[in-house]
C-alpha cells in the first residue's frame, strides 16, 4: 500500500452510513466510494516524494526537514514479512558458500556490519546440550528385548533357558554374565538348549548339571558356547599382538564390533513380533528348579539374564530373599496377579472369608443412609421429608 | 416311648415363603393398591400374568421390598446379622436362617400367620411353661404357689426374656419392612408417650372378670389364670383368626412394647428349635439358656406373721409345739444387743435366727424353720419329660407336698 493512503481514512465516515442498516467491513469498503482526496493526491502519483513527505517539507519550510526519513514507523510487519521472503533464499546462497571464502567475504567491499542480531547465523549452542546434533553414544540400545512375558509358560521356558546357559558357562569356568551379549539365540540353537534337562547333582550345584540328549547336541553346545564373550577377547587379543596400535584403535574396534552387533538387532527385531521362545512348548523337565541361587555371582548371572530375556525385574529386598530358581518363579507368578486396588475386591477375592456367612462384604462404602435402610429407619424419614414438602 | 416324627406334622406351624405363592401375591396386591399409581386394571393384568406360571414368585421384581411387610426369605441367607446370631446361640444347624429369620418377625410387623413367629412363639411358650413348672415342682416340692408364679414369671418371664434377647444381642428395627435386615427383631413399635397397660384386661378366660372386688385365690389363678398367676386374654376361636387382619382391620395390626416384641422372638426360637431339632435339643436348649440363670427362691419368700405359720405348720405335721429358746445373747443392756433364737420341736431344732431383739430373732428363727421346710428338694430330681428319652427307667412317682399352710 501507498504511504499516502495510509493516512487516509479507510472507512467510509459514520454520518455517510445509514444508522438503522449494519452493514459488515468488507460490504462497506466494497460500498465505499473512492476517496475524494486521495484521488487528488493521486494526480500526482508520479512524484516520487509522497504526500506526507511534501506536507512535512511544507510544515518546515525547507526541502530537507529533520527528523527520520519515515516518521511513521517505516514498513508494516506484513510488508517486512513478504520482503524478507523474498530475499531469504537470495541469502542461503552465501551460506553455501565454503569457509574458505570467508576471508574474502570479509574483504569484500560490500560487506555491511549487521545493526541487530535478527538474520544473523548462530555460531555455537551457547552451553545448550539439546542444540547439538544427535551423535552416536546418543542412540539409545535397549539391553533386553523390551517385552514383558506374562505366560507361565514363557516364563518358564525362560527359566529352563537360563539355567541352560548358566550351568553349561558354570561348566566350561567362563564367565556368567557373558550369556548376556547374546539377547536372542537362533532357533537352532535354542531348540537344541530346549532339549537338555537339567538335574542337579546334589544341593542344588550348578556344575554339570546339564543332562544332553545325545552327544550331537552336546558337542554343538559347547562349541556354541565357547564363542559367547570370544568375540571381544579375540578383539582384544588381535590388538595386543598388533602391539602399535593405539588404545583408542582398540576402542573404535570395539565400538565398530558393538555396532555391528546392534546393526544385527535392529535386523532381528521385526516389524511383526515374532511369538516368544519361536512358539515352544513348556519344557516337561522341572529339574531347573531345585537349583539353588545362594552363591551371589550365579544369582546375579541367573537374575541379569533372566530379566533380559522377560522384562521382569527385580527389587533389591526380593534379591535378597531369593535362594532358589523355585523362589524366582514363584515371585514373576505372583507378580502376575497383582493385589487388587480397592479393598472390597481384594476381600472378595479372600476364599475364607467367602465362607464365613457373617461376613458381609460390600463393593460401596456403607454411609449412615445404607444403616437407616437396614434399620427400616429411611422410610419414615422419606415420608417425614415427603409430608413436610422438604423434598 | 418312640420319638415323634417331627418332620411330618409340623409342616403347618413352618411354611415358606416360596409354597405360599398365592398369599404373597395377594398380599402384595394389597400393598401396591395404596403405594402405586398405576391404573387398576393393568395391575390385575400384570398379577394375572403373573400367577399364571407356578413359580410366579421368582418373578416379582415389579415390587419393591419396601412394598413387603417382612423381609423375604431369600434375604436370610445374605443377612450376616441373623448368620452371626444363628452361631451366637449356638443353634443346632438344622434349624434354617430361613427359621430364624421368622421368629424374629413379630405379629404386629407382619400379620400374615404363614410370616410371622405367633406360631412358633405359642409352641414354645408352652414348652417353657412345662418345662420351668416341672422343674420347679420336682426340685421344690413344697413351695407355695405364690413362689412357683413368683419363679415361674423369673425363669420363663417375659422380662426375663426380654433380658435374654438382649443378651443374645437382637436389635431391634426401627420399623418393620421388607428392606429391613432380617437379623433385625421387627415389630410394629408403640408411639411415644403411649402406656401400654393403662386400661385393665378385658375378655380374660377368669369368669366374673367385671367384678372387681371379689376375692382372687391363688388357688384360682392355678385354673384360670396363665402360668405367671395372671390374667390371660381368652384366646379367640379358629374361626375368628383371619389370615390376614390387615384387611379385617383398617387400623392394622396393634402395635407392641420391645418387651412383648423380645419375649415373643425368645419363644419362637425356643419352638422352632423344638420343631426342627427336636426334643433333646429343645430341652438342652432350656438347660442351657433357662436353667443355667441364677434365681435364689429362698428370697421369694415373704411371710407376714412367721411364728404363726409355723404353728399351723407344726400342727399340720403332728409336730411338737414349736418353742423358741435363747441360745446366746450378748449385750443386753448396751446399745447393741444380739440374741440367737433357736425354734425347738420337741429336742429337734427347726431353725436358728439372730437380731437386736427377742422377738425379731424370734421371727428370723421361725422364717429360717419355714424356709427349711419349704425349700426342701429331693437329692435325685427327675422330671417327667425325662421319661421321653429313649432307654429311660420306668417311672417312679416323684414327691410333692400339700403346699403351703393355709391360715
Amino acid at each position: 500500500m501507498r504511504s499516502s493512503l495510509r493516512l487516509l481514512n479507510l472507512e467510509a465516515p459514520a454520518s455517510q452510513r445509514s444508522r438503522n442498516l449494519y452493514v459488515c467491513s468488507v460490504c462497506r469498503h466494497e460500498a465505499r466510494p473512492r476517496p475524494f482526496v486521495a484521488r487528488q493526491f493521486l494526480r500526482h502519483a508520479s512524484d516520487s516524494t509522497p504526500i506526507t513527505e511534501r506536507v512535512r517539507r511544507k510544515l518546515w519550510g525547507t526541502d530537507n526537514p529533520p527528523g527520520l526519513k519515515d516518521p511513521y514507523g517505516g514498513e508494516g510487519v506484513f510488508e517486512r514479512k513478504f520482503k524478507r521472503g523474498q530475499s531469504a533464499p537470495q541469502e542461503n546462497e552465501p551460506e553455501a558458500a565454503t569457509e574458505a571464502a570467508e576471508d574474502a567475504v570479509s574483504e569484500d567491499s560490500s560487506y555491511e556490519p549487521a545493526t541487530t542480531w535478527e538474520g544473523l547465523q548462530r555460531v555455537g549452542h551457547l552451553g545448550t546440550w539439546s542444540d547439538l546434533p544427535p551423535t552416536k553414544a546418543d542412540a539409545y540400545t535397549s539391553f533386553s528385548l523390551n517385552r514383558r512375558l506374562t505366560k507361565p509358560v514363557h516364563l518358564s521356558l525362560a527359566a529352563h533357558q537360563t539355567a541352560v546357559e548358566l550351568s553349561l558357562l558354570h561348566t566350561l569356568k567362563k564367565p556368567l554374565t557373558n550369556i548376556c551379549d547374546v539377547i536372542e539365540h537362533e532357533q537352532p540353537v535354542f531348540k537344541l538348549i530346549r532339549n537338555c534337562k537339567i538335574q542337579p547333582k546334589s544341593s542344588g550345584q550348578w556344575d554339570s548339571a546339564v543332562v544332553y540328549p545325545d552327544k550331537e547336541t552336546e558337542e554343538a553346545l559347547v562349541y556354541i558356547f565357547e564363542q559367547i564373550g570370544g568375540a571381544q577377547e579375540a578383539a582384544a587379543e588381535v590388538a595386543t599382538e598388533v602391539a602399535p596400535e593405539t588404545a583408542e584403535d582398540a576402542e573404535l574396534a570395539e565400538i565398530e564390533a558393538a555396532e555391528a552387533e546392534d546393526a544385527e538387532f535392529e535386523e532381528e527385531v521385526p516389524t511383526t513380533p515374532s511369538p516368544p521362545f519361536f512358539g515352544y512348548r513348556d519344557v516337561k523337565d522341572k529339574g531347573y528348579l531345585d537349583l539353588s541361587l545362594n552363591d551371589p555371582i550365579t544369582k546375579f548371572a541367573f537374575l541379569k539374564r533372566f530379566s533380559q530375556l522377560t522384562g521382569h525385574f527385580f527389587p533389591d529386598p526380593v534379591i535378597h530373599q531369593i535362594s532358589s530358581v523355585q523362589h524366582v518363579m514363584k515371585h514373576v507368578l505372583a507378580e502376575q496377579n497383582p493385589k487388587p486396588k480397592k479393598l472390597a475386591d481384594f476381600l472378595v477375592a479372600d476364599a475364607s472369608l467367602q465362607s464365613l456367612p457373617n461376613v458381609k462384604i460390600f463393593a460401596k462404602k456403607q454411609k449412615p443412609s445404607h444403616k437407616d435402610e437396614e434399620l427400616g429407619r429411611k422410610k419414615l424419614i422419606d415420608a417425614e421429608l415427603r409430608e413436610r414438602g422438604l423434598v | 416311648m418312640k420319638r415323634l416324627q417331627l418332620q411330618r406334622w409340623s409342616s403347618s406351624a413352618l411354611s415358606s415363603r416360596a409354597r405360599t405363592g398365592g398369599r404373597l401375591q395377594r398380599h402384595l396386591y394389597s400393598g401396591t393398591r395404596l403405594q402405586s399409581t398405576n391404573s387398576y386394571s393393568l395391575q390385575d393384568q400384570s398379577l394375572g400374568q403373573q400367577l399364571a406360571p407356578p413359580s410366579a414368585t421368582s418373578d416379582v421384581p415389579k415390587f419393591t421390598k419396601r412394598q413387603l411387610p417382612s423381609p423375604p426369605a431369600e434375604a436370610a441367607r445374605e443377612s450376616a446379622k441373623l448368620a452371626a446370631l444363628h452361631a451366637r446361640l449356638y443353634l443346632p444347624s438344622r434349624l434354617p436362617l430361613e427359621t430364624l429369620a421368622r421368629c424374629l418377625v413379630d405379629a404386629s410387623a407382619d400379620p400374615s400367620a404363614q410370616f410371622n413367629n405367633q406360631s412358633l412363639a405359642v409352641l414354645g411358650n408352652d414348652l417353657l411353661s412345662n418345662y420351668a413348672s416341672e422343674h420347679l415342682i420336682c426340685t421344690y416340692p413344697r413351695l407355695p404357689l405364690t413362689v412357683i408364679f413368683a419363679a415361674m414369671y423369673a425363669y420363663v418371664g417375659p422380662k426375663t426374656l426380654l433380658a435374654m434377647s438382649r443378651e443374645w444381642g437382637v436389635e431391634h428395627a426401627a420399623a418393620p419392612g421388607g428392606e429391613v435386615d432380617p437379623g433385625l427383631l421387627q415389630y410394629k413399635r408403640l408411639d411415644p408417650g403411649a402406656k401400654p397397660d393403662a386400661e385393665p384386661l378385658v375378655g380374660t378366660t377368669r369368669p366374673n372378670e367385671d367384678q372387681t372386688t371379689w376375692r382372687r385365690s391363688i388357688t384360682s389363678s392355678v385354673v384360670y389364670d396363665n402360668e405367671f398367676g395372671d390374667p390371660e386374654r381368652a384366646a379367640s376361636p379358629p374361626a375368628e383368626l383371619s389370615d390376614e387382619p390387615f384387611l379385617m382391620n383398617d387400623k392394622g395390626p396393634a402395635p407392641v412394647t420391645p418387651e412383648a416384641a423380645s419375649a415373643t422372638f425368645a419363644r419362637a426360637v425356643m419352638g422352632a428349635i423344638y420343631l426342627h431339632a427336636g426334643r433333646p435339643a429343645a430341652k438342652r436348649f432350656f438347660e442351657q439358656h433357662f436353667l443355667s440363670r441364677q434365681l435364689d427362691i429362698s428370697k421369694m419368700f415373704n411371710f407376714q406373721q412367721p411364728a404363726r405359720d409355723l404353728t399351723r405348720l407344726c400342727a399340720r405335721e403332728n409336730y411338737d409345739e414349736p418353742v423358741a429358746k435363747i441360745i446366746s445373747e450378748t449385750g443386753r443392756r448396751s446399745r447393741t444387743p444380739v440374741f440367737v433364737v433357736g425354734i425347738f420341736s420337741g429336742v429337734d431344732k427347726l431353725g436358728e435366727g439372730t437380731g437386736a431383739s427377742l422377738s425379731e430373732a424370734r421371727a428370723r428363727a421361725s422364717v429360717a424353720a419355714l424356709k427349711g421346710w419349704y425349700l426342701y428338694s429331693p437329692l435325685e430330681v427327675r422330671v417327667p419329660s425325662a421319661m421321653e428319652e429313649d432307654g429311660a427307667a420306668p417311672w417312679k412317682p416323684v414327691y410333692v407336698d400339700l403346699g403351703e399352710v393355709i391360715v
